[in-house]
């Protein structure tokens, strides 16, 4: 039986490569951006509104301004370009996916969503603030001072997409099977523990 | 699975089919919510007289903000629970609707008792002379002490329509309708219970039906049903529903606000029978405008689906589409109210002056409804296509922003007439805005 890998990862803690280089080593596919593409095409919306929705806001306003004039009758399942309408058709295709074949995901709730799926390991990759806020200010080059605001940012909207959409608390380790500080292991030395115990379980 | 299959046909049946397919039941359960409110009236009307009338309309502003608290938790946390079902996580949706049956016992209970408290204060604010208190009070003190049980009916209704049930919502909705169809009467004429009579028919219609929800959620076999462990207040359901919840609620308060001026603007300007007359009209006006609503309703889904797909043909031809029938709706309306504008408002009373004034207000009220469908159509389509924002502004200008500096201004001029047509301007003026927004909106995908 095929199985999945979840990441959940902190910005510039290196999690979005451990995915892609343990897919190189296990020879499957690593899903993170492109889940966007195949949403939109599974339903036929353009990929604009996913992007606009992915991993951000909180909620969208739509769907729920009237119909309250009569004691809110109105059908809040209505709205197909309401963020939690896109989180849906996102979170089908994960699901579909993962009854296919083994496969990675990199954040999108994934490990929520397949939290009844037999064979899938949750791992969560967070950093030390320091090293990520230099990690971040190489990749993205940005000088120190947007990197900072731009991880406080990314925190806090990660977190906020994570706990709203799942009930849970981004980051946590109960939500997680494996939780890993890649300041004190390094991806590389993530990336073969976690080859190990796929290789042992599988 | 039926999802995928609905999703399918939006982006390739006929606009025509889909439109009825998707707005039918929508007006329906729009009509039903407005007929009992007209019913109501008639009823109270004829069996206790039209000052009793006119202390109803007084209420109107406190019913409304009773239901604005009600949406302030209902709307998030149907929100939240239909996200849960979605993803099948069961426990969360349970812990939801024990939450909400928490939540709604707390918030019923708290504006029961403020609202009861200083009830008399709050009524005469509102506007009401001496000559309508009584009968305001009367209605009130029942309805209040019956808060909690509209609050959890209408927060259950939303709950089961979230979890997959909206025909067993509907019903519900469609009961508490007839219930009160028949208690209504047979209270008022037989018993000669006056004013309370009416307000005991819609909180025992209640009753029955939230006696019959708390059944269906005790079936252990429902995907969310009773169980232990539920009823704990957990901080992000309490704080997430009552963020969704607060735009809505915003809104409702707005409307609110402007129902106490338009109360006291007429007691001021016209008098008693001024405010019942206002009552009457209210009730015809909303008819149509929950149709419309109703229509919008089942326009979203189909705008909103092939506006994301960029399927623009079919985006404009839904729109035009909606608009048309919008219009007819509203132009049927116009021409009811323009031919026997009198003869609709001795539906509701049997008081000469109520009479006139009603059927003069009327005529103003409704000499733009031809183009208010399009108005309110553009308002649903903005909010379908994922611009809240221009969906609000064009709401709240007719209903709120353009409407209240009219009321102030206007009355001391021309009066009575000034109270009348400052929802005809005011229409007219959002109509105008509607046209350019649309515009707009239409340039910038050119």
């Amino acid at each position: 039986m095929n199985y999945i890998i979840t990441i959940g990862r902190q910005l510039g803690s290196g999690g979005k490569q451990v995915g892609e280089q343990l897919a190189q080593c296990l020879g499957i596919p690593c899903y993170d951006k492109e889940l966007i593409n195949l949403a939109s095409r599974e339903s036929g919306l353009n990929r604009t509104f996913f992007e606009k929705a992915d991993e951000k806001s909180r909620f969208s306003v739509c769907g729920h301004l009237f119909g309250l004039h009569s004691g809110y009758m109105t059908e809040n399942t209505g709205n197909y370009l309401c963020n939690e309408a896109l989180f849906k058709i996102q979170s089908d295709v994960i699901r579909k996916l993962a009854g296919e074949t083994s496969c990675i995901f990199v954040g999108r709730c994934a490990d929520y969503i397949l939290r009844d799926h037999p064979r899938c390991l949750k791992v969560f990759v967070c950093a030390d603030f320091h090293d990520r806020l230099t990690r971040l200010m190489r990749t993205h080059s940005l000088v120190e001072k947007e990197a900072r605001l731009l991880l406080e940012q990314s925190d806090k909207k990660r977190a906020g997409y994570y706990n709203y959409y799942t009930n849970k608390t981004w980051g946590m380790a109960t939500s997680y099977d494996l939780c890993m500080n890649s300041s004190v292991f390094g991806t590389e030395e993530i990336v073969r523990m976690v080859e190990l115990i796929v290789k042992r379980e599988a | 699975m039926k999802d995928e299959k609905a999703t399918l046909t939006l982006g390739t049946e006929k606009i025509g089919t889909l439109l009825l397919e998707y707005a039918i039941p929508a007006i329906i359960a729009m009509t039903a919510a407005s007929l009992y409110n007209i019913t109501d009236s008639i009823f109270i009307g004829h069996g206790v007289g039209p000052m009793a009338l006119s202390g109803l309309a007084i209420t109107f502003p406190l019913m409304n903000l009773a239901a604005a608290f009600g949406s302030l938790v209902g709307v998030g946390a149907s929100t939240l629970l239909s996200i849960r079902i979605g993803q099948r996580d069961y426990a969360s949706a349970n812990t939801i609707l024990g939450n909400v049956l928490v939540l709604n016992v707390v918030m019923g209970l708290a504006f029961s008792m403020a609202s009861l408290l200083f009830l008399d204060p709050i009524l005469l604010f509102f506007g009401a002379s001496d000559e309508m208190l009584p009968y305001a009070h009367q209605f009130m003190i029942i309805i209040l002490a019956g808060n909690v049980v509209t609050h959890l009916y209408f927060g259950l209704n939303a709950m089961l329509r979230s979890a997959g049930n909206p025909r067993l919502a509907m019903m519900g909705t469609i009961f508490t309708v007839l219930i009160n169809l028949v208690l209504n009467p047979l209270f008022i004429f037989v018993f000669k219970w006056g004013i309370q009579g009416s307000a005991f028919a819609t909180i025992i219609s209640q009753v029955v039906v939230l006696a019959w929800q708390f059944r269906r959620f005790h079936d252990k076999r429902s995907i969310i049903h009773w169980q232990k462990g539920i009823y704990r207040l957990r901080r992000s359901i309490v704080y997430d529903s009552l963020a969704i919840g607060m735009a809505p609620f915003l809104m409702n308060a707005a409307s609110c606000l402007v129902v106490i001026i338009i109360n006291r603007q007429l007691m001021q300007y016209g008098g008693n029978m001024a405010v019942g007359a206002y009552g009457i009209i209210n009730r015809v006006a909303f008819l149509f405008i929950m149709i419309v609503l109703g229509l919008g309703q089942g326009m979203q889904p189909i705008a909103g689906y092939n506006f994301g797909a960029q399927l623009h043909r079919r985006v404009s031809s839904v729109l035009k589409r909606s608009i048309l029938y919008a219009t007819a709706i509203m132009i049927i309306g116009f021409a009811v109210v323009e031919l026997f504008a009198g003869g609709m408002a001795a539906l509701f009373t049997t008081d000469r002056q109520q009479i006139d004034m009603a059927s003069v207000g009327l005529r103003w009220v409704f000499a733009v409804y031809p183009l208010v469908g399009f108005q309110m159509i553009c308002s649903t389509f903005f909010q379908s296509i994922g611009k809240p924002g221009k969906a609000i502004i064009l709401s709240m200008t007719r209903q709120v922003l353009f409407l209240i500096p009219l009321l102030l201004i206007l009355p001391a001029q021309w009066g009575i007439t000034g109270v009348w047509s400052s929802f005809t301007f005011s229409d007219a003026l959002s109509v105008v805005l509607a046209g350019a927004l649309l515009a707009a909106e239409r340039r910038s995908r050119q």
